[in-house]
């Protein structure tokens, strides 16, 4: 395997667009092309990320589409439905065609434009990842698994509302300096959890999951650029390798797992990224996670390795996933208040982190960043991508 | 009138589930006979969604998932107006779904 390089990242603010979807998938990508400085390179394939687009948004074939906004031919394309871990899985798919040897460079785009329906369409076409058999048909929503794990998980390890409403509040403050999130607004926890107002602030949504527990649903893209070692030696600016990623699936239906507490598949993928790395969890030193829901940041930072199972929501007492504690968790406002178009997130976890490593992150740059993590969660954690990147010095 | 719910049970190992498998998770065996789901459990988590899919004019709907005494896990529709976890349940079958007129049946859970 070559060892396989970003070279270049840029995003659309997340949010509500007027783009079209082939649009916006055109903007990230440019964004990401500009960053790399790579006009004289060509690029030898896209691909790109997007759960919904037959559906909400009537546009099939995304791969060919953006290759001919971006005229890029005659670049191979693709597009990759993968849920909601559609983004890393492309990303997966560039490493992999540079890693062979297949490809020198290789841009890929995470897009989604959700707002295109109203909300019942929007919930119910994320709905129909669920089980069709034993669990759409009763009506289960991705909220609505995540509150079944969410009562589960605090009765066993003394998760509390006060702790999901503390990932919340973290994480709406980070993304207060983010320029690209779609939530730009501070909340209390009087606000969302202790005062008279807070039933009304934040009513539930899958209790014990409350409004402020769940990701908005957002319109954006998201892109990188992917390079071959010899490219990446002729650019300039700091080195960013994907030093490991792991995969791994789960069963469908929540219900089959021996433990639905336990996210088999983060594990799994986490042990499989570090190992590729060369690294462990405590050599990281910012990550991304797949806070679709709160409870999501909670069990995912245990199930990933950096905290033994029932301990996060004491690091989180602590501080210690906040921006400047020890291991800061979401500093681009995660999928909580960044927002979650859901083909782009992937994407734009990996952006996030390329801007860390190279000191660009204005505003919320974590001090000498050079290992970070992300985990790109798919279905309700049957689908799960970790990967690990490093900053490599010239 | 009711419809019977079934799952799998695997005639090489005997392991059941509700979700269809062509291979057995637990032993790789490729028969299978269906099993009426009936009789009673315990509710293992429970969850009020008011993020409703399409198909349902109501305000919330209580989901469990209910773990079947001999051991069978299943996620249904939960009728019992004061849950708890670890509170005891009997399954029934009931419409849980009606999409352009056409009605799904499915498990719902009563207070034992
Ligand atoms: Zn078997």
């Amino acid at each position: 395997m070559r060892p396989v390089y970003i070279v270049g990242a840029g995003m659309t603010r997340f949010g509500r667009s007027d783009f079209s979807l082939v649009d916006l998938a055109g903007t990230a990508g440019l964004a990401a092309l500009h960053h790399a400085a790579l006009s004289k390179v060509p690029v030898d394939a896209v691909v790109v990320a997007n759960m919904g687009g037959s559906r909400i948004n009537r546009q099939t074939a995304l791969g060919s589409a953006l290759v001919d906004r971006l005229a890029l031919y005659p670049a191979a394309a693709e597009a990759v439905e993968n849920g909601p871990a559609s983004g890393a899985s492309a990303a997966k798919i560039g490493f992999q065609a540079i890693g062979s040897g297949m490809a020198d460079v290789v841009l890929v785009v995470g897009v989604e434009m959700m707002r295109a329906v109203d909300g019942l369409e929007g919930t119910d076409f994320v709905a129909s990842l669920s089980h069709p058999e034993v669990e759409y048909i009763y009506g289960v929503t991705l909220p609505s698994l995540a509150g079944l794990f969410t009562r589960l998980y605090m009765d066993r390890y003394g998760v509390e509302r006060k702790h999901l409403a503390m990932v919340a509040i973290k994480n709406h403050e980070h993304a207060m300096h983010n320029p690209y999130a779609h939530i730009h607004q501070p909340i209390t926890m009087e606000g969302i959890l202790t005062s008279p107002e807070a039933v009304v602030n934040n009513p539930p949504v899958a209790d014990p999951l409350c409004l402020f527990d769940c990701c908005p649903v957002s319109d954006g893209a998201a892109a990188v650029v992917l390079a071959s070692k010899e490219i990446a030696d002729r650019l300039g600016g700091a080195r960013v390798r994907i030093a490991g990623i792991g995969q791994a699936t789960d069963t469908h239906a929540v219900h089959e797992r021996e433990d639905p507490t336990e996210l088999r598949a983060v594990r799994l993928a986490s042990q499989k990224a570090f190992a590729m790395a060369e690294a462990k969890p405590g050599d990281v030193d910012v990550v991304e996670l797949h806070d679709a829901f709160t409870i999501l940041e909670i069990a995912e930072s245990e199930a990933a390795g950096f905290f033994k199972r029932g301990e996060a929501r004491k690091a989180i007492e602590r501080g210690e996933t906040r921006f400047g504690g020890h291991l800061p968790i979401n500093v681009s406002g995660g999928l909580k208040a960044r927002g979650h178009p859901v083909g782009a997130t992937g994407v734009a976890q990996l952006v996030e982190l390329v801007w860390q490593l190279r000191g660009e992150a204005t505003g919320r740059q974590v001090e000498k960043a050079k290992v970070a993590y992300a985990c790109n969660f798919g279905g309700f954690g049957n689908n799960v991508i970790a990967t690990v990147l490093r900053k490599e010095e010239r | 009138m009711t419809e019977a719910v079934y799952a799998a049970k695997c005639t090489t190992c005997g392991a059941v589930s509700y979700a269809k498998h062509l291979i057995c998770p637990k032993c790789r065996g490729e028969a299978f006979q269906p099993v009426a789901i009936k009789g009673e459990g315990t509710v293992l988590s429970y969850t009020d969604v008011y993020a409703l899919a399409i198909d349902y004019d109501v305000r919330f709907l209580r989901l469990a998932i209910v773990e079947l005494d001999g051991g069978l896990r299943v996620t249904g529709q939960l009728l019992d107006a004061d849950p708890k976890l670890g509170k005891r349940v009997r399954t029934t079958v009931g419409v849980v779904r009606e999409t352009g007129g056409k009605a799904t049946h499915g498990l719902q859970f009563m207070p034992a």
